[in-house]
C-alpha cells in the first residue's frame, strides 16, 4: 500500500479549494470596490444584485446534489427557497413594525395585548385583517424564527420526500409531484386569509431593525460577505456529501435505483436524506436573498421558478458542483443584463430586435440546444480546455433497445 | 320631534279620506262636477304641490274616483297636467308654440288654451310619481294590452302591497291570457303570503306553493320568518322562535350584556380603550390614581388604577364582571319572530324546510352538471398530454402551448372570416392541422434525439414552452384576444332558478365525448392504432414485426399535439386567448394524466372526472376561495399518489414496462 488511506478531503477534491479561493477573490474585489468600503465603482444595488446572485449560486448547488448527482428532477426547490425566505420576512416585519408603533405611541405604555394588535393592525391592513394569525406566534423573535427558517422547509420536505418516496414514485412523475407540491403552496400563499398577506407579499425586508444606523450601502456589503460564506460552506458541505462513499451511493442510485435497492442500500432513505439536505441549503438560500431583494411574494413561489432552477443547473453543467455555480452566476446575470434594457437593440433590416421581448426566447432555444448537444453544458467547456473528451459512442444505434450497441463502438 | 311629524303624518291621512267624503256632497250639488272632477277639485292644491308624505290619500282618492281615473292619473305620472295660476284649476295640457293645449282633466274634453305665463306645470318628484305608478297597477292589470297587463305584474313582483291584493285578485278571474293568468295567480299567492288577511289564507298559500323552486317564494318566505333578538324581565311573550340561554354557543354571555345594553337595561362595560382614555385624562405627576406610569403597561395595574380613580369619584362606575352575570341573570332572552302569528311561522318554516331540500339535491344536480364540465375540459387538455406519455414515457411540458397555439389559431381565423359559425368549423381543423405540425417538428428536431432520456425531454420541452410563451407574447401582445363563439352557442340551457348549464359548456362536452369515441376507433379498429399498442407496449418487439417506431411515435406526437390544438379553440371560446391561456392548465393536466394512469384512455376519462370532481366539489364546500380549492385538491392528488402510484388505472404485467 504505497497510497496513504488517510489522504484529506480537500487533497482528493482540489477543485474545492480552487473554488473557495475564488470566492473570496470574488468577495474582496466586491468589498474594495464597493460604495461603503472602498473606491465608490461598483453602487449599492449592483453589490445587492451580486448578494442575491450568489443566494441562486448555492439553491443552484443544492438543484445540482438533488439532480445531478441523486437523479431527483425537482421542480419544487424554490418552494423551499421561499418559505425560507417567508420566516425570515415574517420577523423582519414584526420587528420592524414594532420599532415603528414603538416610536408613535404617546401616553400611556402599552400593554402586550395593546402592543400586538398594533402590530397586527400595521401589518396586515393591506389585506383588511387587524388579528395576528397563529403562524405568526413566534414572529417577534429572532432566535425562534431563524429556527423556523430550517425547520419548516425541512419538516415539508421530509414529509413531502417521505411520502413520494416510500411509495416509489420517480423520474417523471416525481418531477410532476414536486412540481404540484410548489403550485399548490403558491396558491396557498395566494389567498389573502393564508395569514401571509396573500398576493401583498411581506415587503420592506430590507431595513433590518436596529441597523438603521448602519445605511442601506454597508448593509449591502455584510449581506454580500453573509451569503459569500454561506455559499462557501454550502459548497463544502455538498462536496463533503458527494465525495466519499455516500457520493458513491448517490450517484449509483441516479444511474441504476433497482441494483442499489438488490445490493442492500436503503435507496429511499438516501433520497430522503439528499431531498431534506438540499431543502435546508435552499432555504438558508432563500433567507438571505430576500432581505437583499427587500420583498417577497407568492410569484416567487410558483412553479416555474423552478423549473428556471433546473434550467440554471443544466446550462452550468450537472453533476459537479461548481458547475452549477457557474449556471446560476452566468444566466441569472445575462439575464437581468438582457431583461434591464441594456444590452443594445440588434437591427435586422426588416425588424428591430429588442431583447427585452426576445431573451426569454433566446433562453428557451438556447436551453433545448444545450440539452441536445451539450449536455455538459458551460461545465463541459472547461472540459475541453483541460483537454477532456468523452469516447466516441456515435452513430446510430444496431438495436431498437436501450443500451444497444453503436455503429461506432461495434467497429473496434 | 320624528315622531311628532309622524302623528301629523298619521292623523292627515285619516283626515283627508274624510274630509273629501263630508265635503263631496255640497259641492255635487252645488254644480256639474261629479265623481273624478269633484276629487280633482276639491285636492286641486294637493295634486299641484304634492309632497310625498301627504299625497297618499289623495292618490287614493282618486283611484276610487271611477271612470278616467287611470288617464287622469297616467297624465300626473307623465307630468302632463297643469294648474291655471289664475283659480288653481287643474287641466292636461299640451304645449304648443305660443302657450298650452288645455283639456279637462277627468274626461279630456277641450277646454281652449292658455298663454305659457298664466299655467304652471306640475312636476311630481319621483317618489311621488312611483305612489301613482303603484295605484294605477290596479288599472293596468285589467288593460285590454298584454304588454301593460304583464308590466303591471312585473312591477307588482318587485314592490307589492296590501292594497295590490284584491285588485289582483279581482282581475285573475277576467284574465283570458292562459301564461299571464297563471303568473297573476302565482303573484296572488306570494302576495297573500305576505298580506293575506286571515292566517288561515295565508297558511293555506304557503302551502298551495308546495316545494316550488322559485327564488320569489322563498324571498316571500324568508321576511315571515326573520326574527329579532329580544331581552324578558319574565317569561318571553310573543311569537317567540326559540329561547335563548347565555354562554351556550352561539350566544355568549357578552352578547347577551350586549343587549342589554343596548336596551338601557344595564350600564356599558368599560372597554380596553376607554379604559385607556379615562386613565390618561388623569395623569397627574407621572401617575394615574396612585400608580406609576411606567407600570400601566400592565392589564392588572390599570384596573387597580381605575379602581382609586373610581373610589375618588373621578371616573363613572364601571360594571365589573360580576355585575356582568347578575344583570344577565335577571333577564330572560329570546328570539322572536317579527311575525305575531305563530301558524303562519310554522307553515312557512315547513315549506322552507321541504324546499331548502329540494334545493340541496338540485344545487346537488347543478354541482354535478359543472363537475361534468369542468372534466371534459381537462378531458380535452389532457387527452394528448396522456397519448405521448403512454407512448412514448415522455412528458411534454409544452403541451400547454400548443392549447395556446390552437386559440390563437382560432382567433386567427376569425380574423379572415367574420361568420363565427364558419370560422369555428375552419378553425377546429386548421387548428389541428398546425399543432399537428408543430408536434411533428418538434419531435423529429428535439424529442428523437432525446430519446429514453425522459427527465432531459421534459427540460427541453420546457425550453421550447418558454420560447413559445414570449414568442406569442411578441407576436399577439399581452392583452387579451377575442375568440367569439357563434351566436347559436350564446345562452345556457335553464331548468330551473337552480339548474343553469351554458351552451358553450355542452358543446366542449359533446367535443370530449367525440374524442373519446374517435380515440377508440382509432385505437381499436384501425392499422395505425395496433401498430401504436404495439410501439407502446414493446417497441423492439414491435419493430422486430416490420413496425417502424420511429414513424409511429412521430404520428402520435402530432395527434396528440393536433388534439391539444383542438382543444385550445374549445378553452378559448370561454376563456381569455392569452400567451398564459395553455399555461393555466397545464398543471391539471399533468394531474390528470397522474391520477389516471398513463397508456389508457379510461384511465385519462377517470383522471379528468376525478380531478374536475373534486375541484368543484371542494369549492362547493368553500365557494368564496376558488385558491383554497385548488390546494386542497393538488394536497388530495399528492395524497392519492402514495395509495395508487401508478394511477386509477393501471397496466399491468408486461404492459407496465419498468
Amino acid at each position: 500500500m504505497t497510497q496513504p488511506m488517510t489522504q484529506g478531503f480537500l487533497s482528493k477534491n482540489p477543485s474545492v479549494l480552487i473554488f473557495l479561493g475564488l470566492l473570496a477573490l470574488f468577495t474582496l474585489t466586491v468589498t474594495v470596490l464597493s460604495n461603503a468600503y472602498g473606491l465608490d465603482l461598483v453602487s449599492t444595488s449592483m453589490v445587492k444584485t451580486l448578494g442575491k446572485t450568489l443566494c441562486l449560486c448555492l439553491i443552484a448547488l443544492a438543484m445540482d446534489l438533488v439532480w445531478g448527482y441523486m437523479g431527483i428532477l425537482s421542480l419544487g426547490h424554490f418552494a423551499f427557497f421561499g418559505l425560507g425566505g417567508y420566516m425570515i420576512g415574517m420577523w423582519l416585519m414584526v420587528a420592524r413594525s414594532r420599532d415603528i408603533v414603538l416610536a408613535s405611541a404617546n401616553g400611556l405604555p402599552m400593554t402586550p395585548q395593546e402592543l400586538n394588535d398594533a402590530i397586527a393592525a400595521q401589518i396586515f391592513g393591506v389585506v383588511g385583517a387587524s388579528e395576528m394569525p397563529a403562524i405568526w406566534a413566534l414572529a417577534g423573535s429572532l432566535p425562534a424564527q431563524l429556527a423556523l427558517v430550517v425547520l419548516v422547509p425541512g419538516l415539508l420536505a421530509l414529509g413531502f420526500g417521505w411520502l413520494a418516496f416510500r411509495s416509489r414514485v420517480t423520474g417523471v412523475y416525481l418531477s410532476i409531484l414536486t412540481q404540484a407540491m410548489t403550485l399548490a403552496l403558491a396558491l396557498y400563499l395566494y389567498q389573502n386569509d393564508s395569514g401571509l398577506r396573500g398576493n401583498n407579499g411581506l415587503s420592506g425586508l430590507q431595513n433590518i431593525p436596529g441597523l438603521d444606523w448602519a445605511g442601506q450601502d454597508r448593509l449591502s456589503v455584510w449581506f454580500l460577505w453573509a451569503s459569500a460564506l454561506a455559499l462557501g460552506l454550502g459548497y463544502l458541505a455538498c462536496a463533503f456529501t458527494v465525495s466519499g462513499k455516500f457520493g458513491s451511493v448517490m450517484r449509483a442510485i441516479r444511474d441504476d435505483e433497482a441494483r442499489v435497492r438488490f445490493l442492500g442500500y436503503p435507496v429511499e432513505g438516501y433520497k430522503l436524506f439528499v431531498f431534506t439536505l438540499t431543502a435546508l441549503i435552499a432555504a438558508v438560500a432563500g433567507a438571505l436573498y430576500y432581505p437583499q431583494a427587500g420583498i417577497i411574494n407568492p410569484a416567487e413561489v410558483a412553479p416555474i421558478a423552478s423549473i428556471y432552477l433546473a434550467v440554471w443547473v443544466a446550462i452550468g453543467g450537472r453533476g459537479r458542483l461548481w458547475g452549477a455555480v457557474i449556471g446560476a452566476a452566468f444566466v441569472s446575470i445575462v439575464s437581468t443584463w438582457f431583461t434591464g434594457g441594456r444590452a443594445p437593440d440588434l437591427p435586422l433590416g426588416f425588424y428591430t430586435v429588442k431583447w427585452v421581448d426576445w431573451w426569454q426566447v433566446l433562453l428557451g432555444l438556447s436551453f433545448v440546444l444545450v440539452t441536445l448537444f451539450a449536455p455538459k453544458g458551460l461545465s463541459g467547456l472547461v472540459d475541453g480546455l483541460a483537454g477532456l473528451r468523452p469516447p466516441q459512442r456515435r452513430g446510430a444505434a444496431l438495436g431498437p433497445d436501450e443500451g444497444a450497441l453503436l455503429e461506432k463502438e461495434a467497429r473496434e | 320631534m320624528r315622531s311628532l311629524l309622524l302623528a301629523l303624518v298619521a292623523s292627515l291621512a285619516l283626515a283627508l279620506p274624510a274630509a273629501a267624503q263630508d265635503a263631496a256632497p255640497p259641492v255635487a250639488a252645488a254644480s256639474v262636477q261629479t265623481g273624478l272632477a269633484a276629487v280633482i277639485a276639491q285636492n286641486a292644491a294637493a295634486i299641484a304641490k304634492p309632497s310625498r308624505q301627504s299625497i297618499g290619500p289623495v292618490i287614493a282618492a282618486l283611484g276610487q274616483a271611477g271612470t278616467g281615473a287611470p288617464a287622469f292619473l297616467q297624465a300626473w305620472a307623465d307630468k302632463k297636467l297643469g294648474a291655471r295660476k289664475a283659480d288653481g284649476a287643474i287641466f292636461r295640457v299640451t304645449k304648443t308654440a305660443d302657450g298650452y293645449a288645455l283639456a279637462d282633466p277627468a274626461t279630456g274634453a277641450d277646454r281652449g288654451t292658455a298663454a305659457k305665463a298664466e299655467i304652471a306645470e306640475i312636476k311630481p318628484n319621483a317618489g311621488v310619481r312611483g305612489m301613482i305608478a303603484s295605484a294605477l297597477i290596479q288599472f293596468q292589470l285589467s288593460d285590454p294590452d298584454p304588454k301593460q297587463r304583464l308590466a303591471a305584474l312585473t312591477t307588482l313582483a318587485r314592490d307589492g302591497a296590501a292594497e295590490h291584493l284584491a285588485p289582483l285578485a279581482a282581475s285573475i278571474e277576467i284574465e283570458t291570457d292562459p301564461a299571464i293568468k297563471a303568473q297573476k295567480e302565482r303573484l296572488a299567492g306570494l302576495l297573500t303570503i305576505r298580506f293575506g288577511a286571515t292566517p288561515v289564507a295565508r297558511v293555506a298559500a304557503i302551502e298551495g306553493f308546495g316545494a316550488d323552486l322559485g327564488l320569489d317564494f322563498r324571498a316571500a318566505l324568508n321576511p315571515i320568518l326573520a326574527s329579532a333578538r329580544r331581552v324578558f324581565d319574565a317569561a318571553p311573550s310573543g311569537n317567540v322562535a326559540a329561547i335563548l340561554t347565555p354562554g351556550k354557543p352561539g350566544f355568549p354571555e357578552a352578547e347577551a350584556y350586549d343587549l342589554l345594553v343596548d336596551q338601557g337595561l344595564a350600564p356599558k362595560r368599560l372597554s380596553p380603550a376607554d379604559l385607556r382614555a379615562a386613565l390618561e385624562a388623569h395623569l397627574e405627576n407621572g401617575a394615574v390614581g396612585g400608580v406609576p406610569l411606567a407600570d400601566l403597561s400592565d392589564p392588572a395595574q390599570r384596573e387597580t388604577a381605575y379602581a382609586a380613580l373610581e373610589a375618588a369619584g373621578k371616573v363613572p362606575a364601571a360594571a365589573t364582571s360580576a355585575e356582568v352575570t347578575a344583570a344577565v341573570a335577571a333577564h330572560r332572552f329570546a328570539d322572536v319572530y317579527a311575525e305575531p302569528d305563530p301558524t303562519v311561522t310554522a307553515a312557512a318554516k315547513a315549506a322552507l324546510q321541504s324546499v331548502s331540500l329540494k334545493v340541496g339535491a338540485m344545487q346537488g344536480a347543478d354541482l354535478t352538471l359543472d363537475a361534468l364540465s369542468l372534466a371534459s375540459i381537462y378531458f380535452l387538455a389532457a387527452i394528448g398530454l396522456a397519448i405521448t406519455f403512454g407512448v412514448m414515457r415522455v412528458i411534454n411540458m409544452a403541451h400547454g402551448e400548443f392549447i395556446t397555439m390552437g386559440a390563437y389559431t382560432g382567433y386567427v381565423v376569425q380574423q379572415f372570416i367574420s361568420d363565427y359559425t364558419i370560422s369555428i368549423a375552419v378553425a377546429l381543423p386548421l387548428a389541428f392541422a398546425v399543432t399537428f405540425a408543430a408536434g411533428v417538428a418538434m419531435e423529429r428536431l428535439v424529442i428523437r434525439h432525446l430519446a429514453r432520456r425522459p427527465l432531459e425531454t421534459l427540460l427541453a420541452t420546457f425550453g421550447i414552452s418558454i420560447a413559445l410563451q414570449q414568442l406569442f407574447k411578441n407576436i399577439f401582445g399581452t392583452q387579451a384576444r377575442p375568440l367569439t363563439a357563434p351566436e347559436w352557442l350564446d345562452g345556457a340551457w335553464v331548468m330551473n332558478d337552480i339548474v343553469a348549464i351554458s351552451y358553450i359548456r355542452i358543446a366542449i362536452f359533446a367535443l370530449a365525448c367525440l374524442f373519446l369515441g374517435l380515440f377508440l376507433v382509432v385505437m381499436k379498429r384501425t392499422r395505425l392504432g395496433v401498430e401504436v399498442r404495439a410501439v407502446t407496449q414493446n417497441p423492439s418487439m414491435a419493430a422486430s414485426m416490420g413496425i417502424n417506431p420511429d414513424r409511429i411515435t412521430m404520428l402520435t406526437f402530432g395527434l396528440g399535439s393536433g388534439i391539444a390544438g383542438i382543444a385550445g379553440v374549445a378553452i378559448g371560446l370561454f376563456a381569455k386567448v392569452t400567451s398564459e391561456l395553455g399555461a393555466d392548465y397545464i398543471v391539471q393536466s399533468f394531474m390528470t394524466v397522474v391520477v389516471g394512469g398513463v397508456g389508457n384512455i379510461w384511465g385519462t376519462l377517470a383522471g379528468a372526472t376525478l380531478v374536475g370532481g373534486l375541484q368543484k366539489g371542494i369549492e362547493a364546500l368553500n365557494p368564496a376561495n376558488t385558491l383554497a380549492a385548488q390546494t386542497w385538491m393538488i394536497l388530495f392528488i399528492i395524497i392519492f399518489i402514495q395509495f395508487r402510484p401508478r394511477g386509477i388505472i393501471a397496466l399491468r404485467g408486461r404492459a407496465a414496462g419498468d
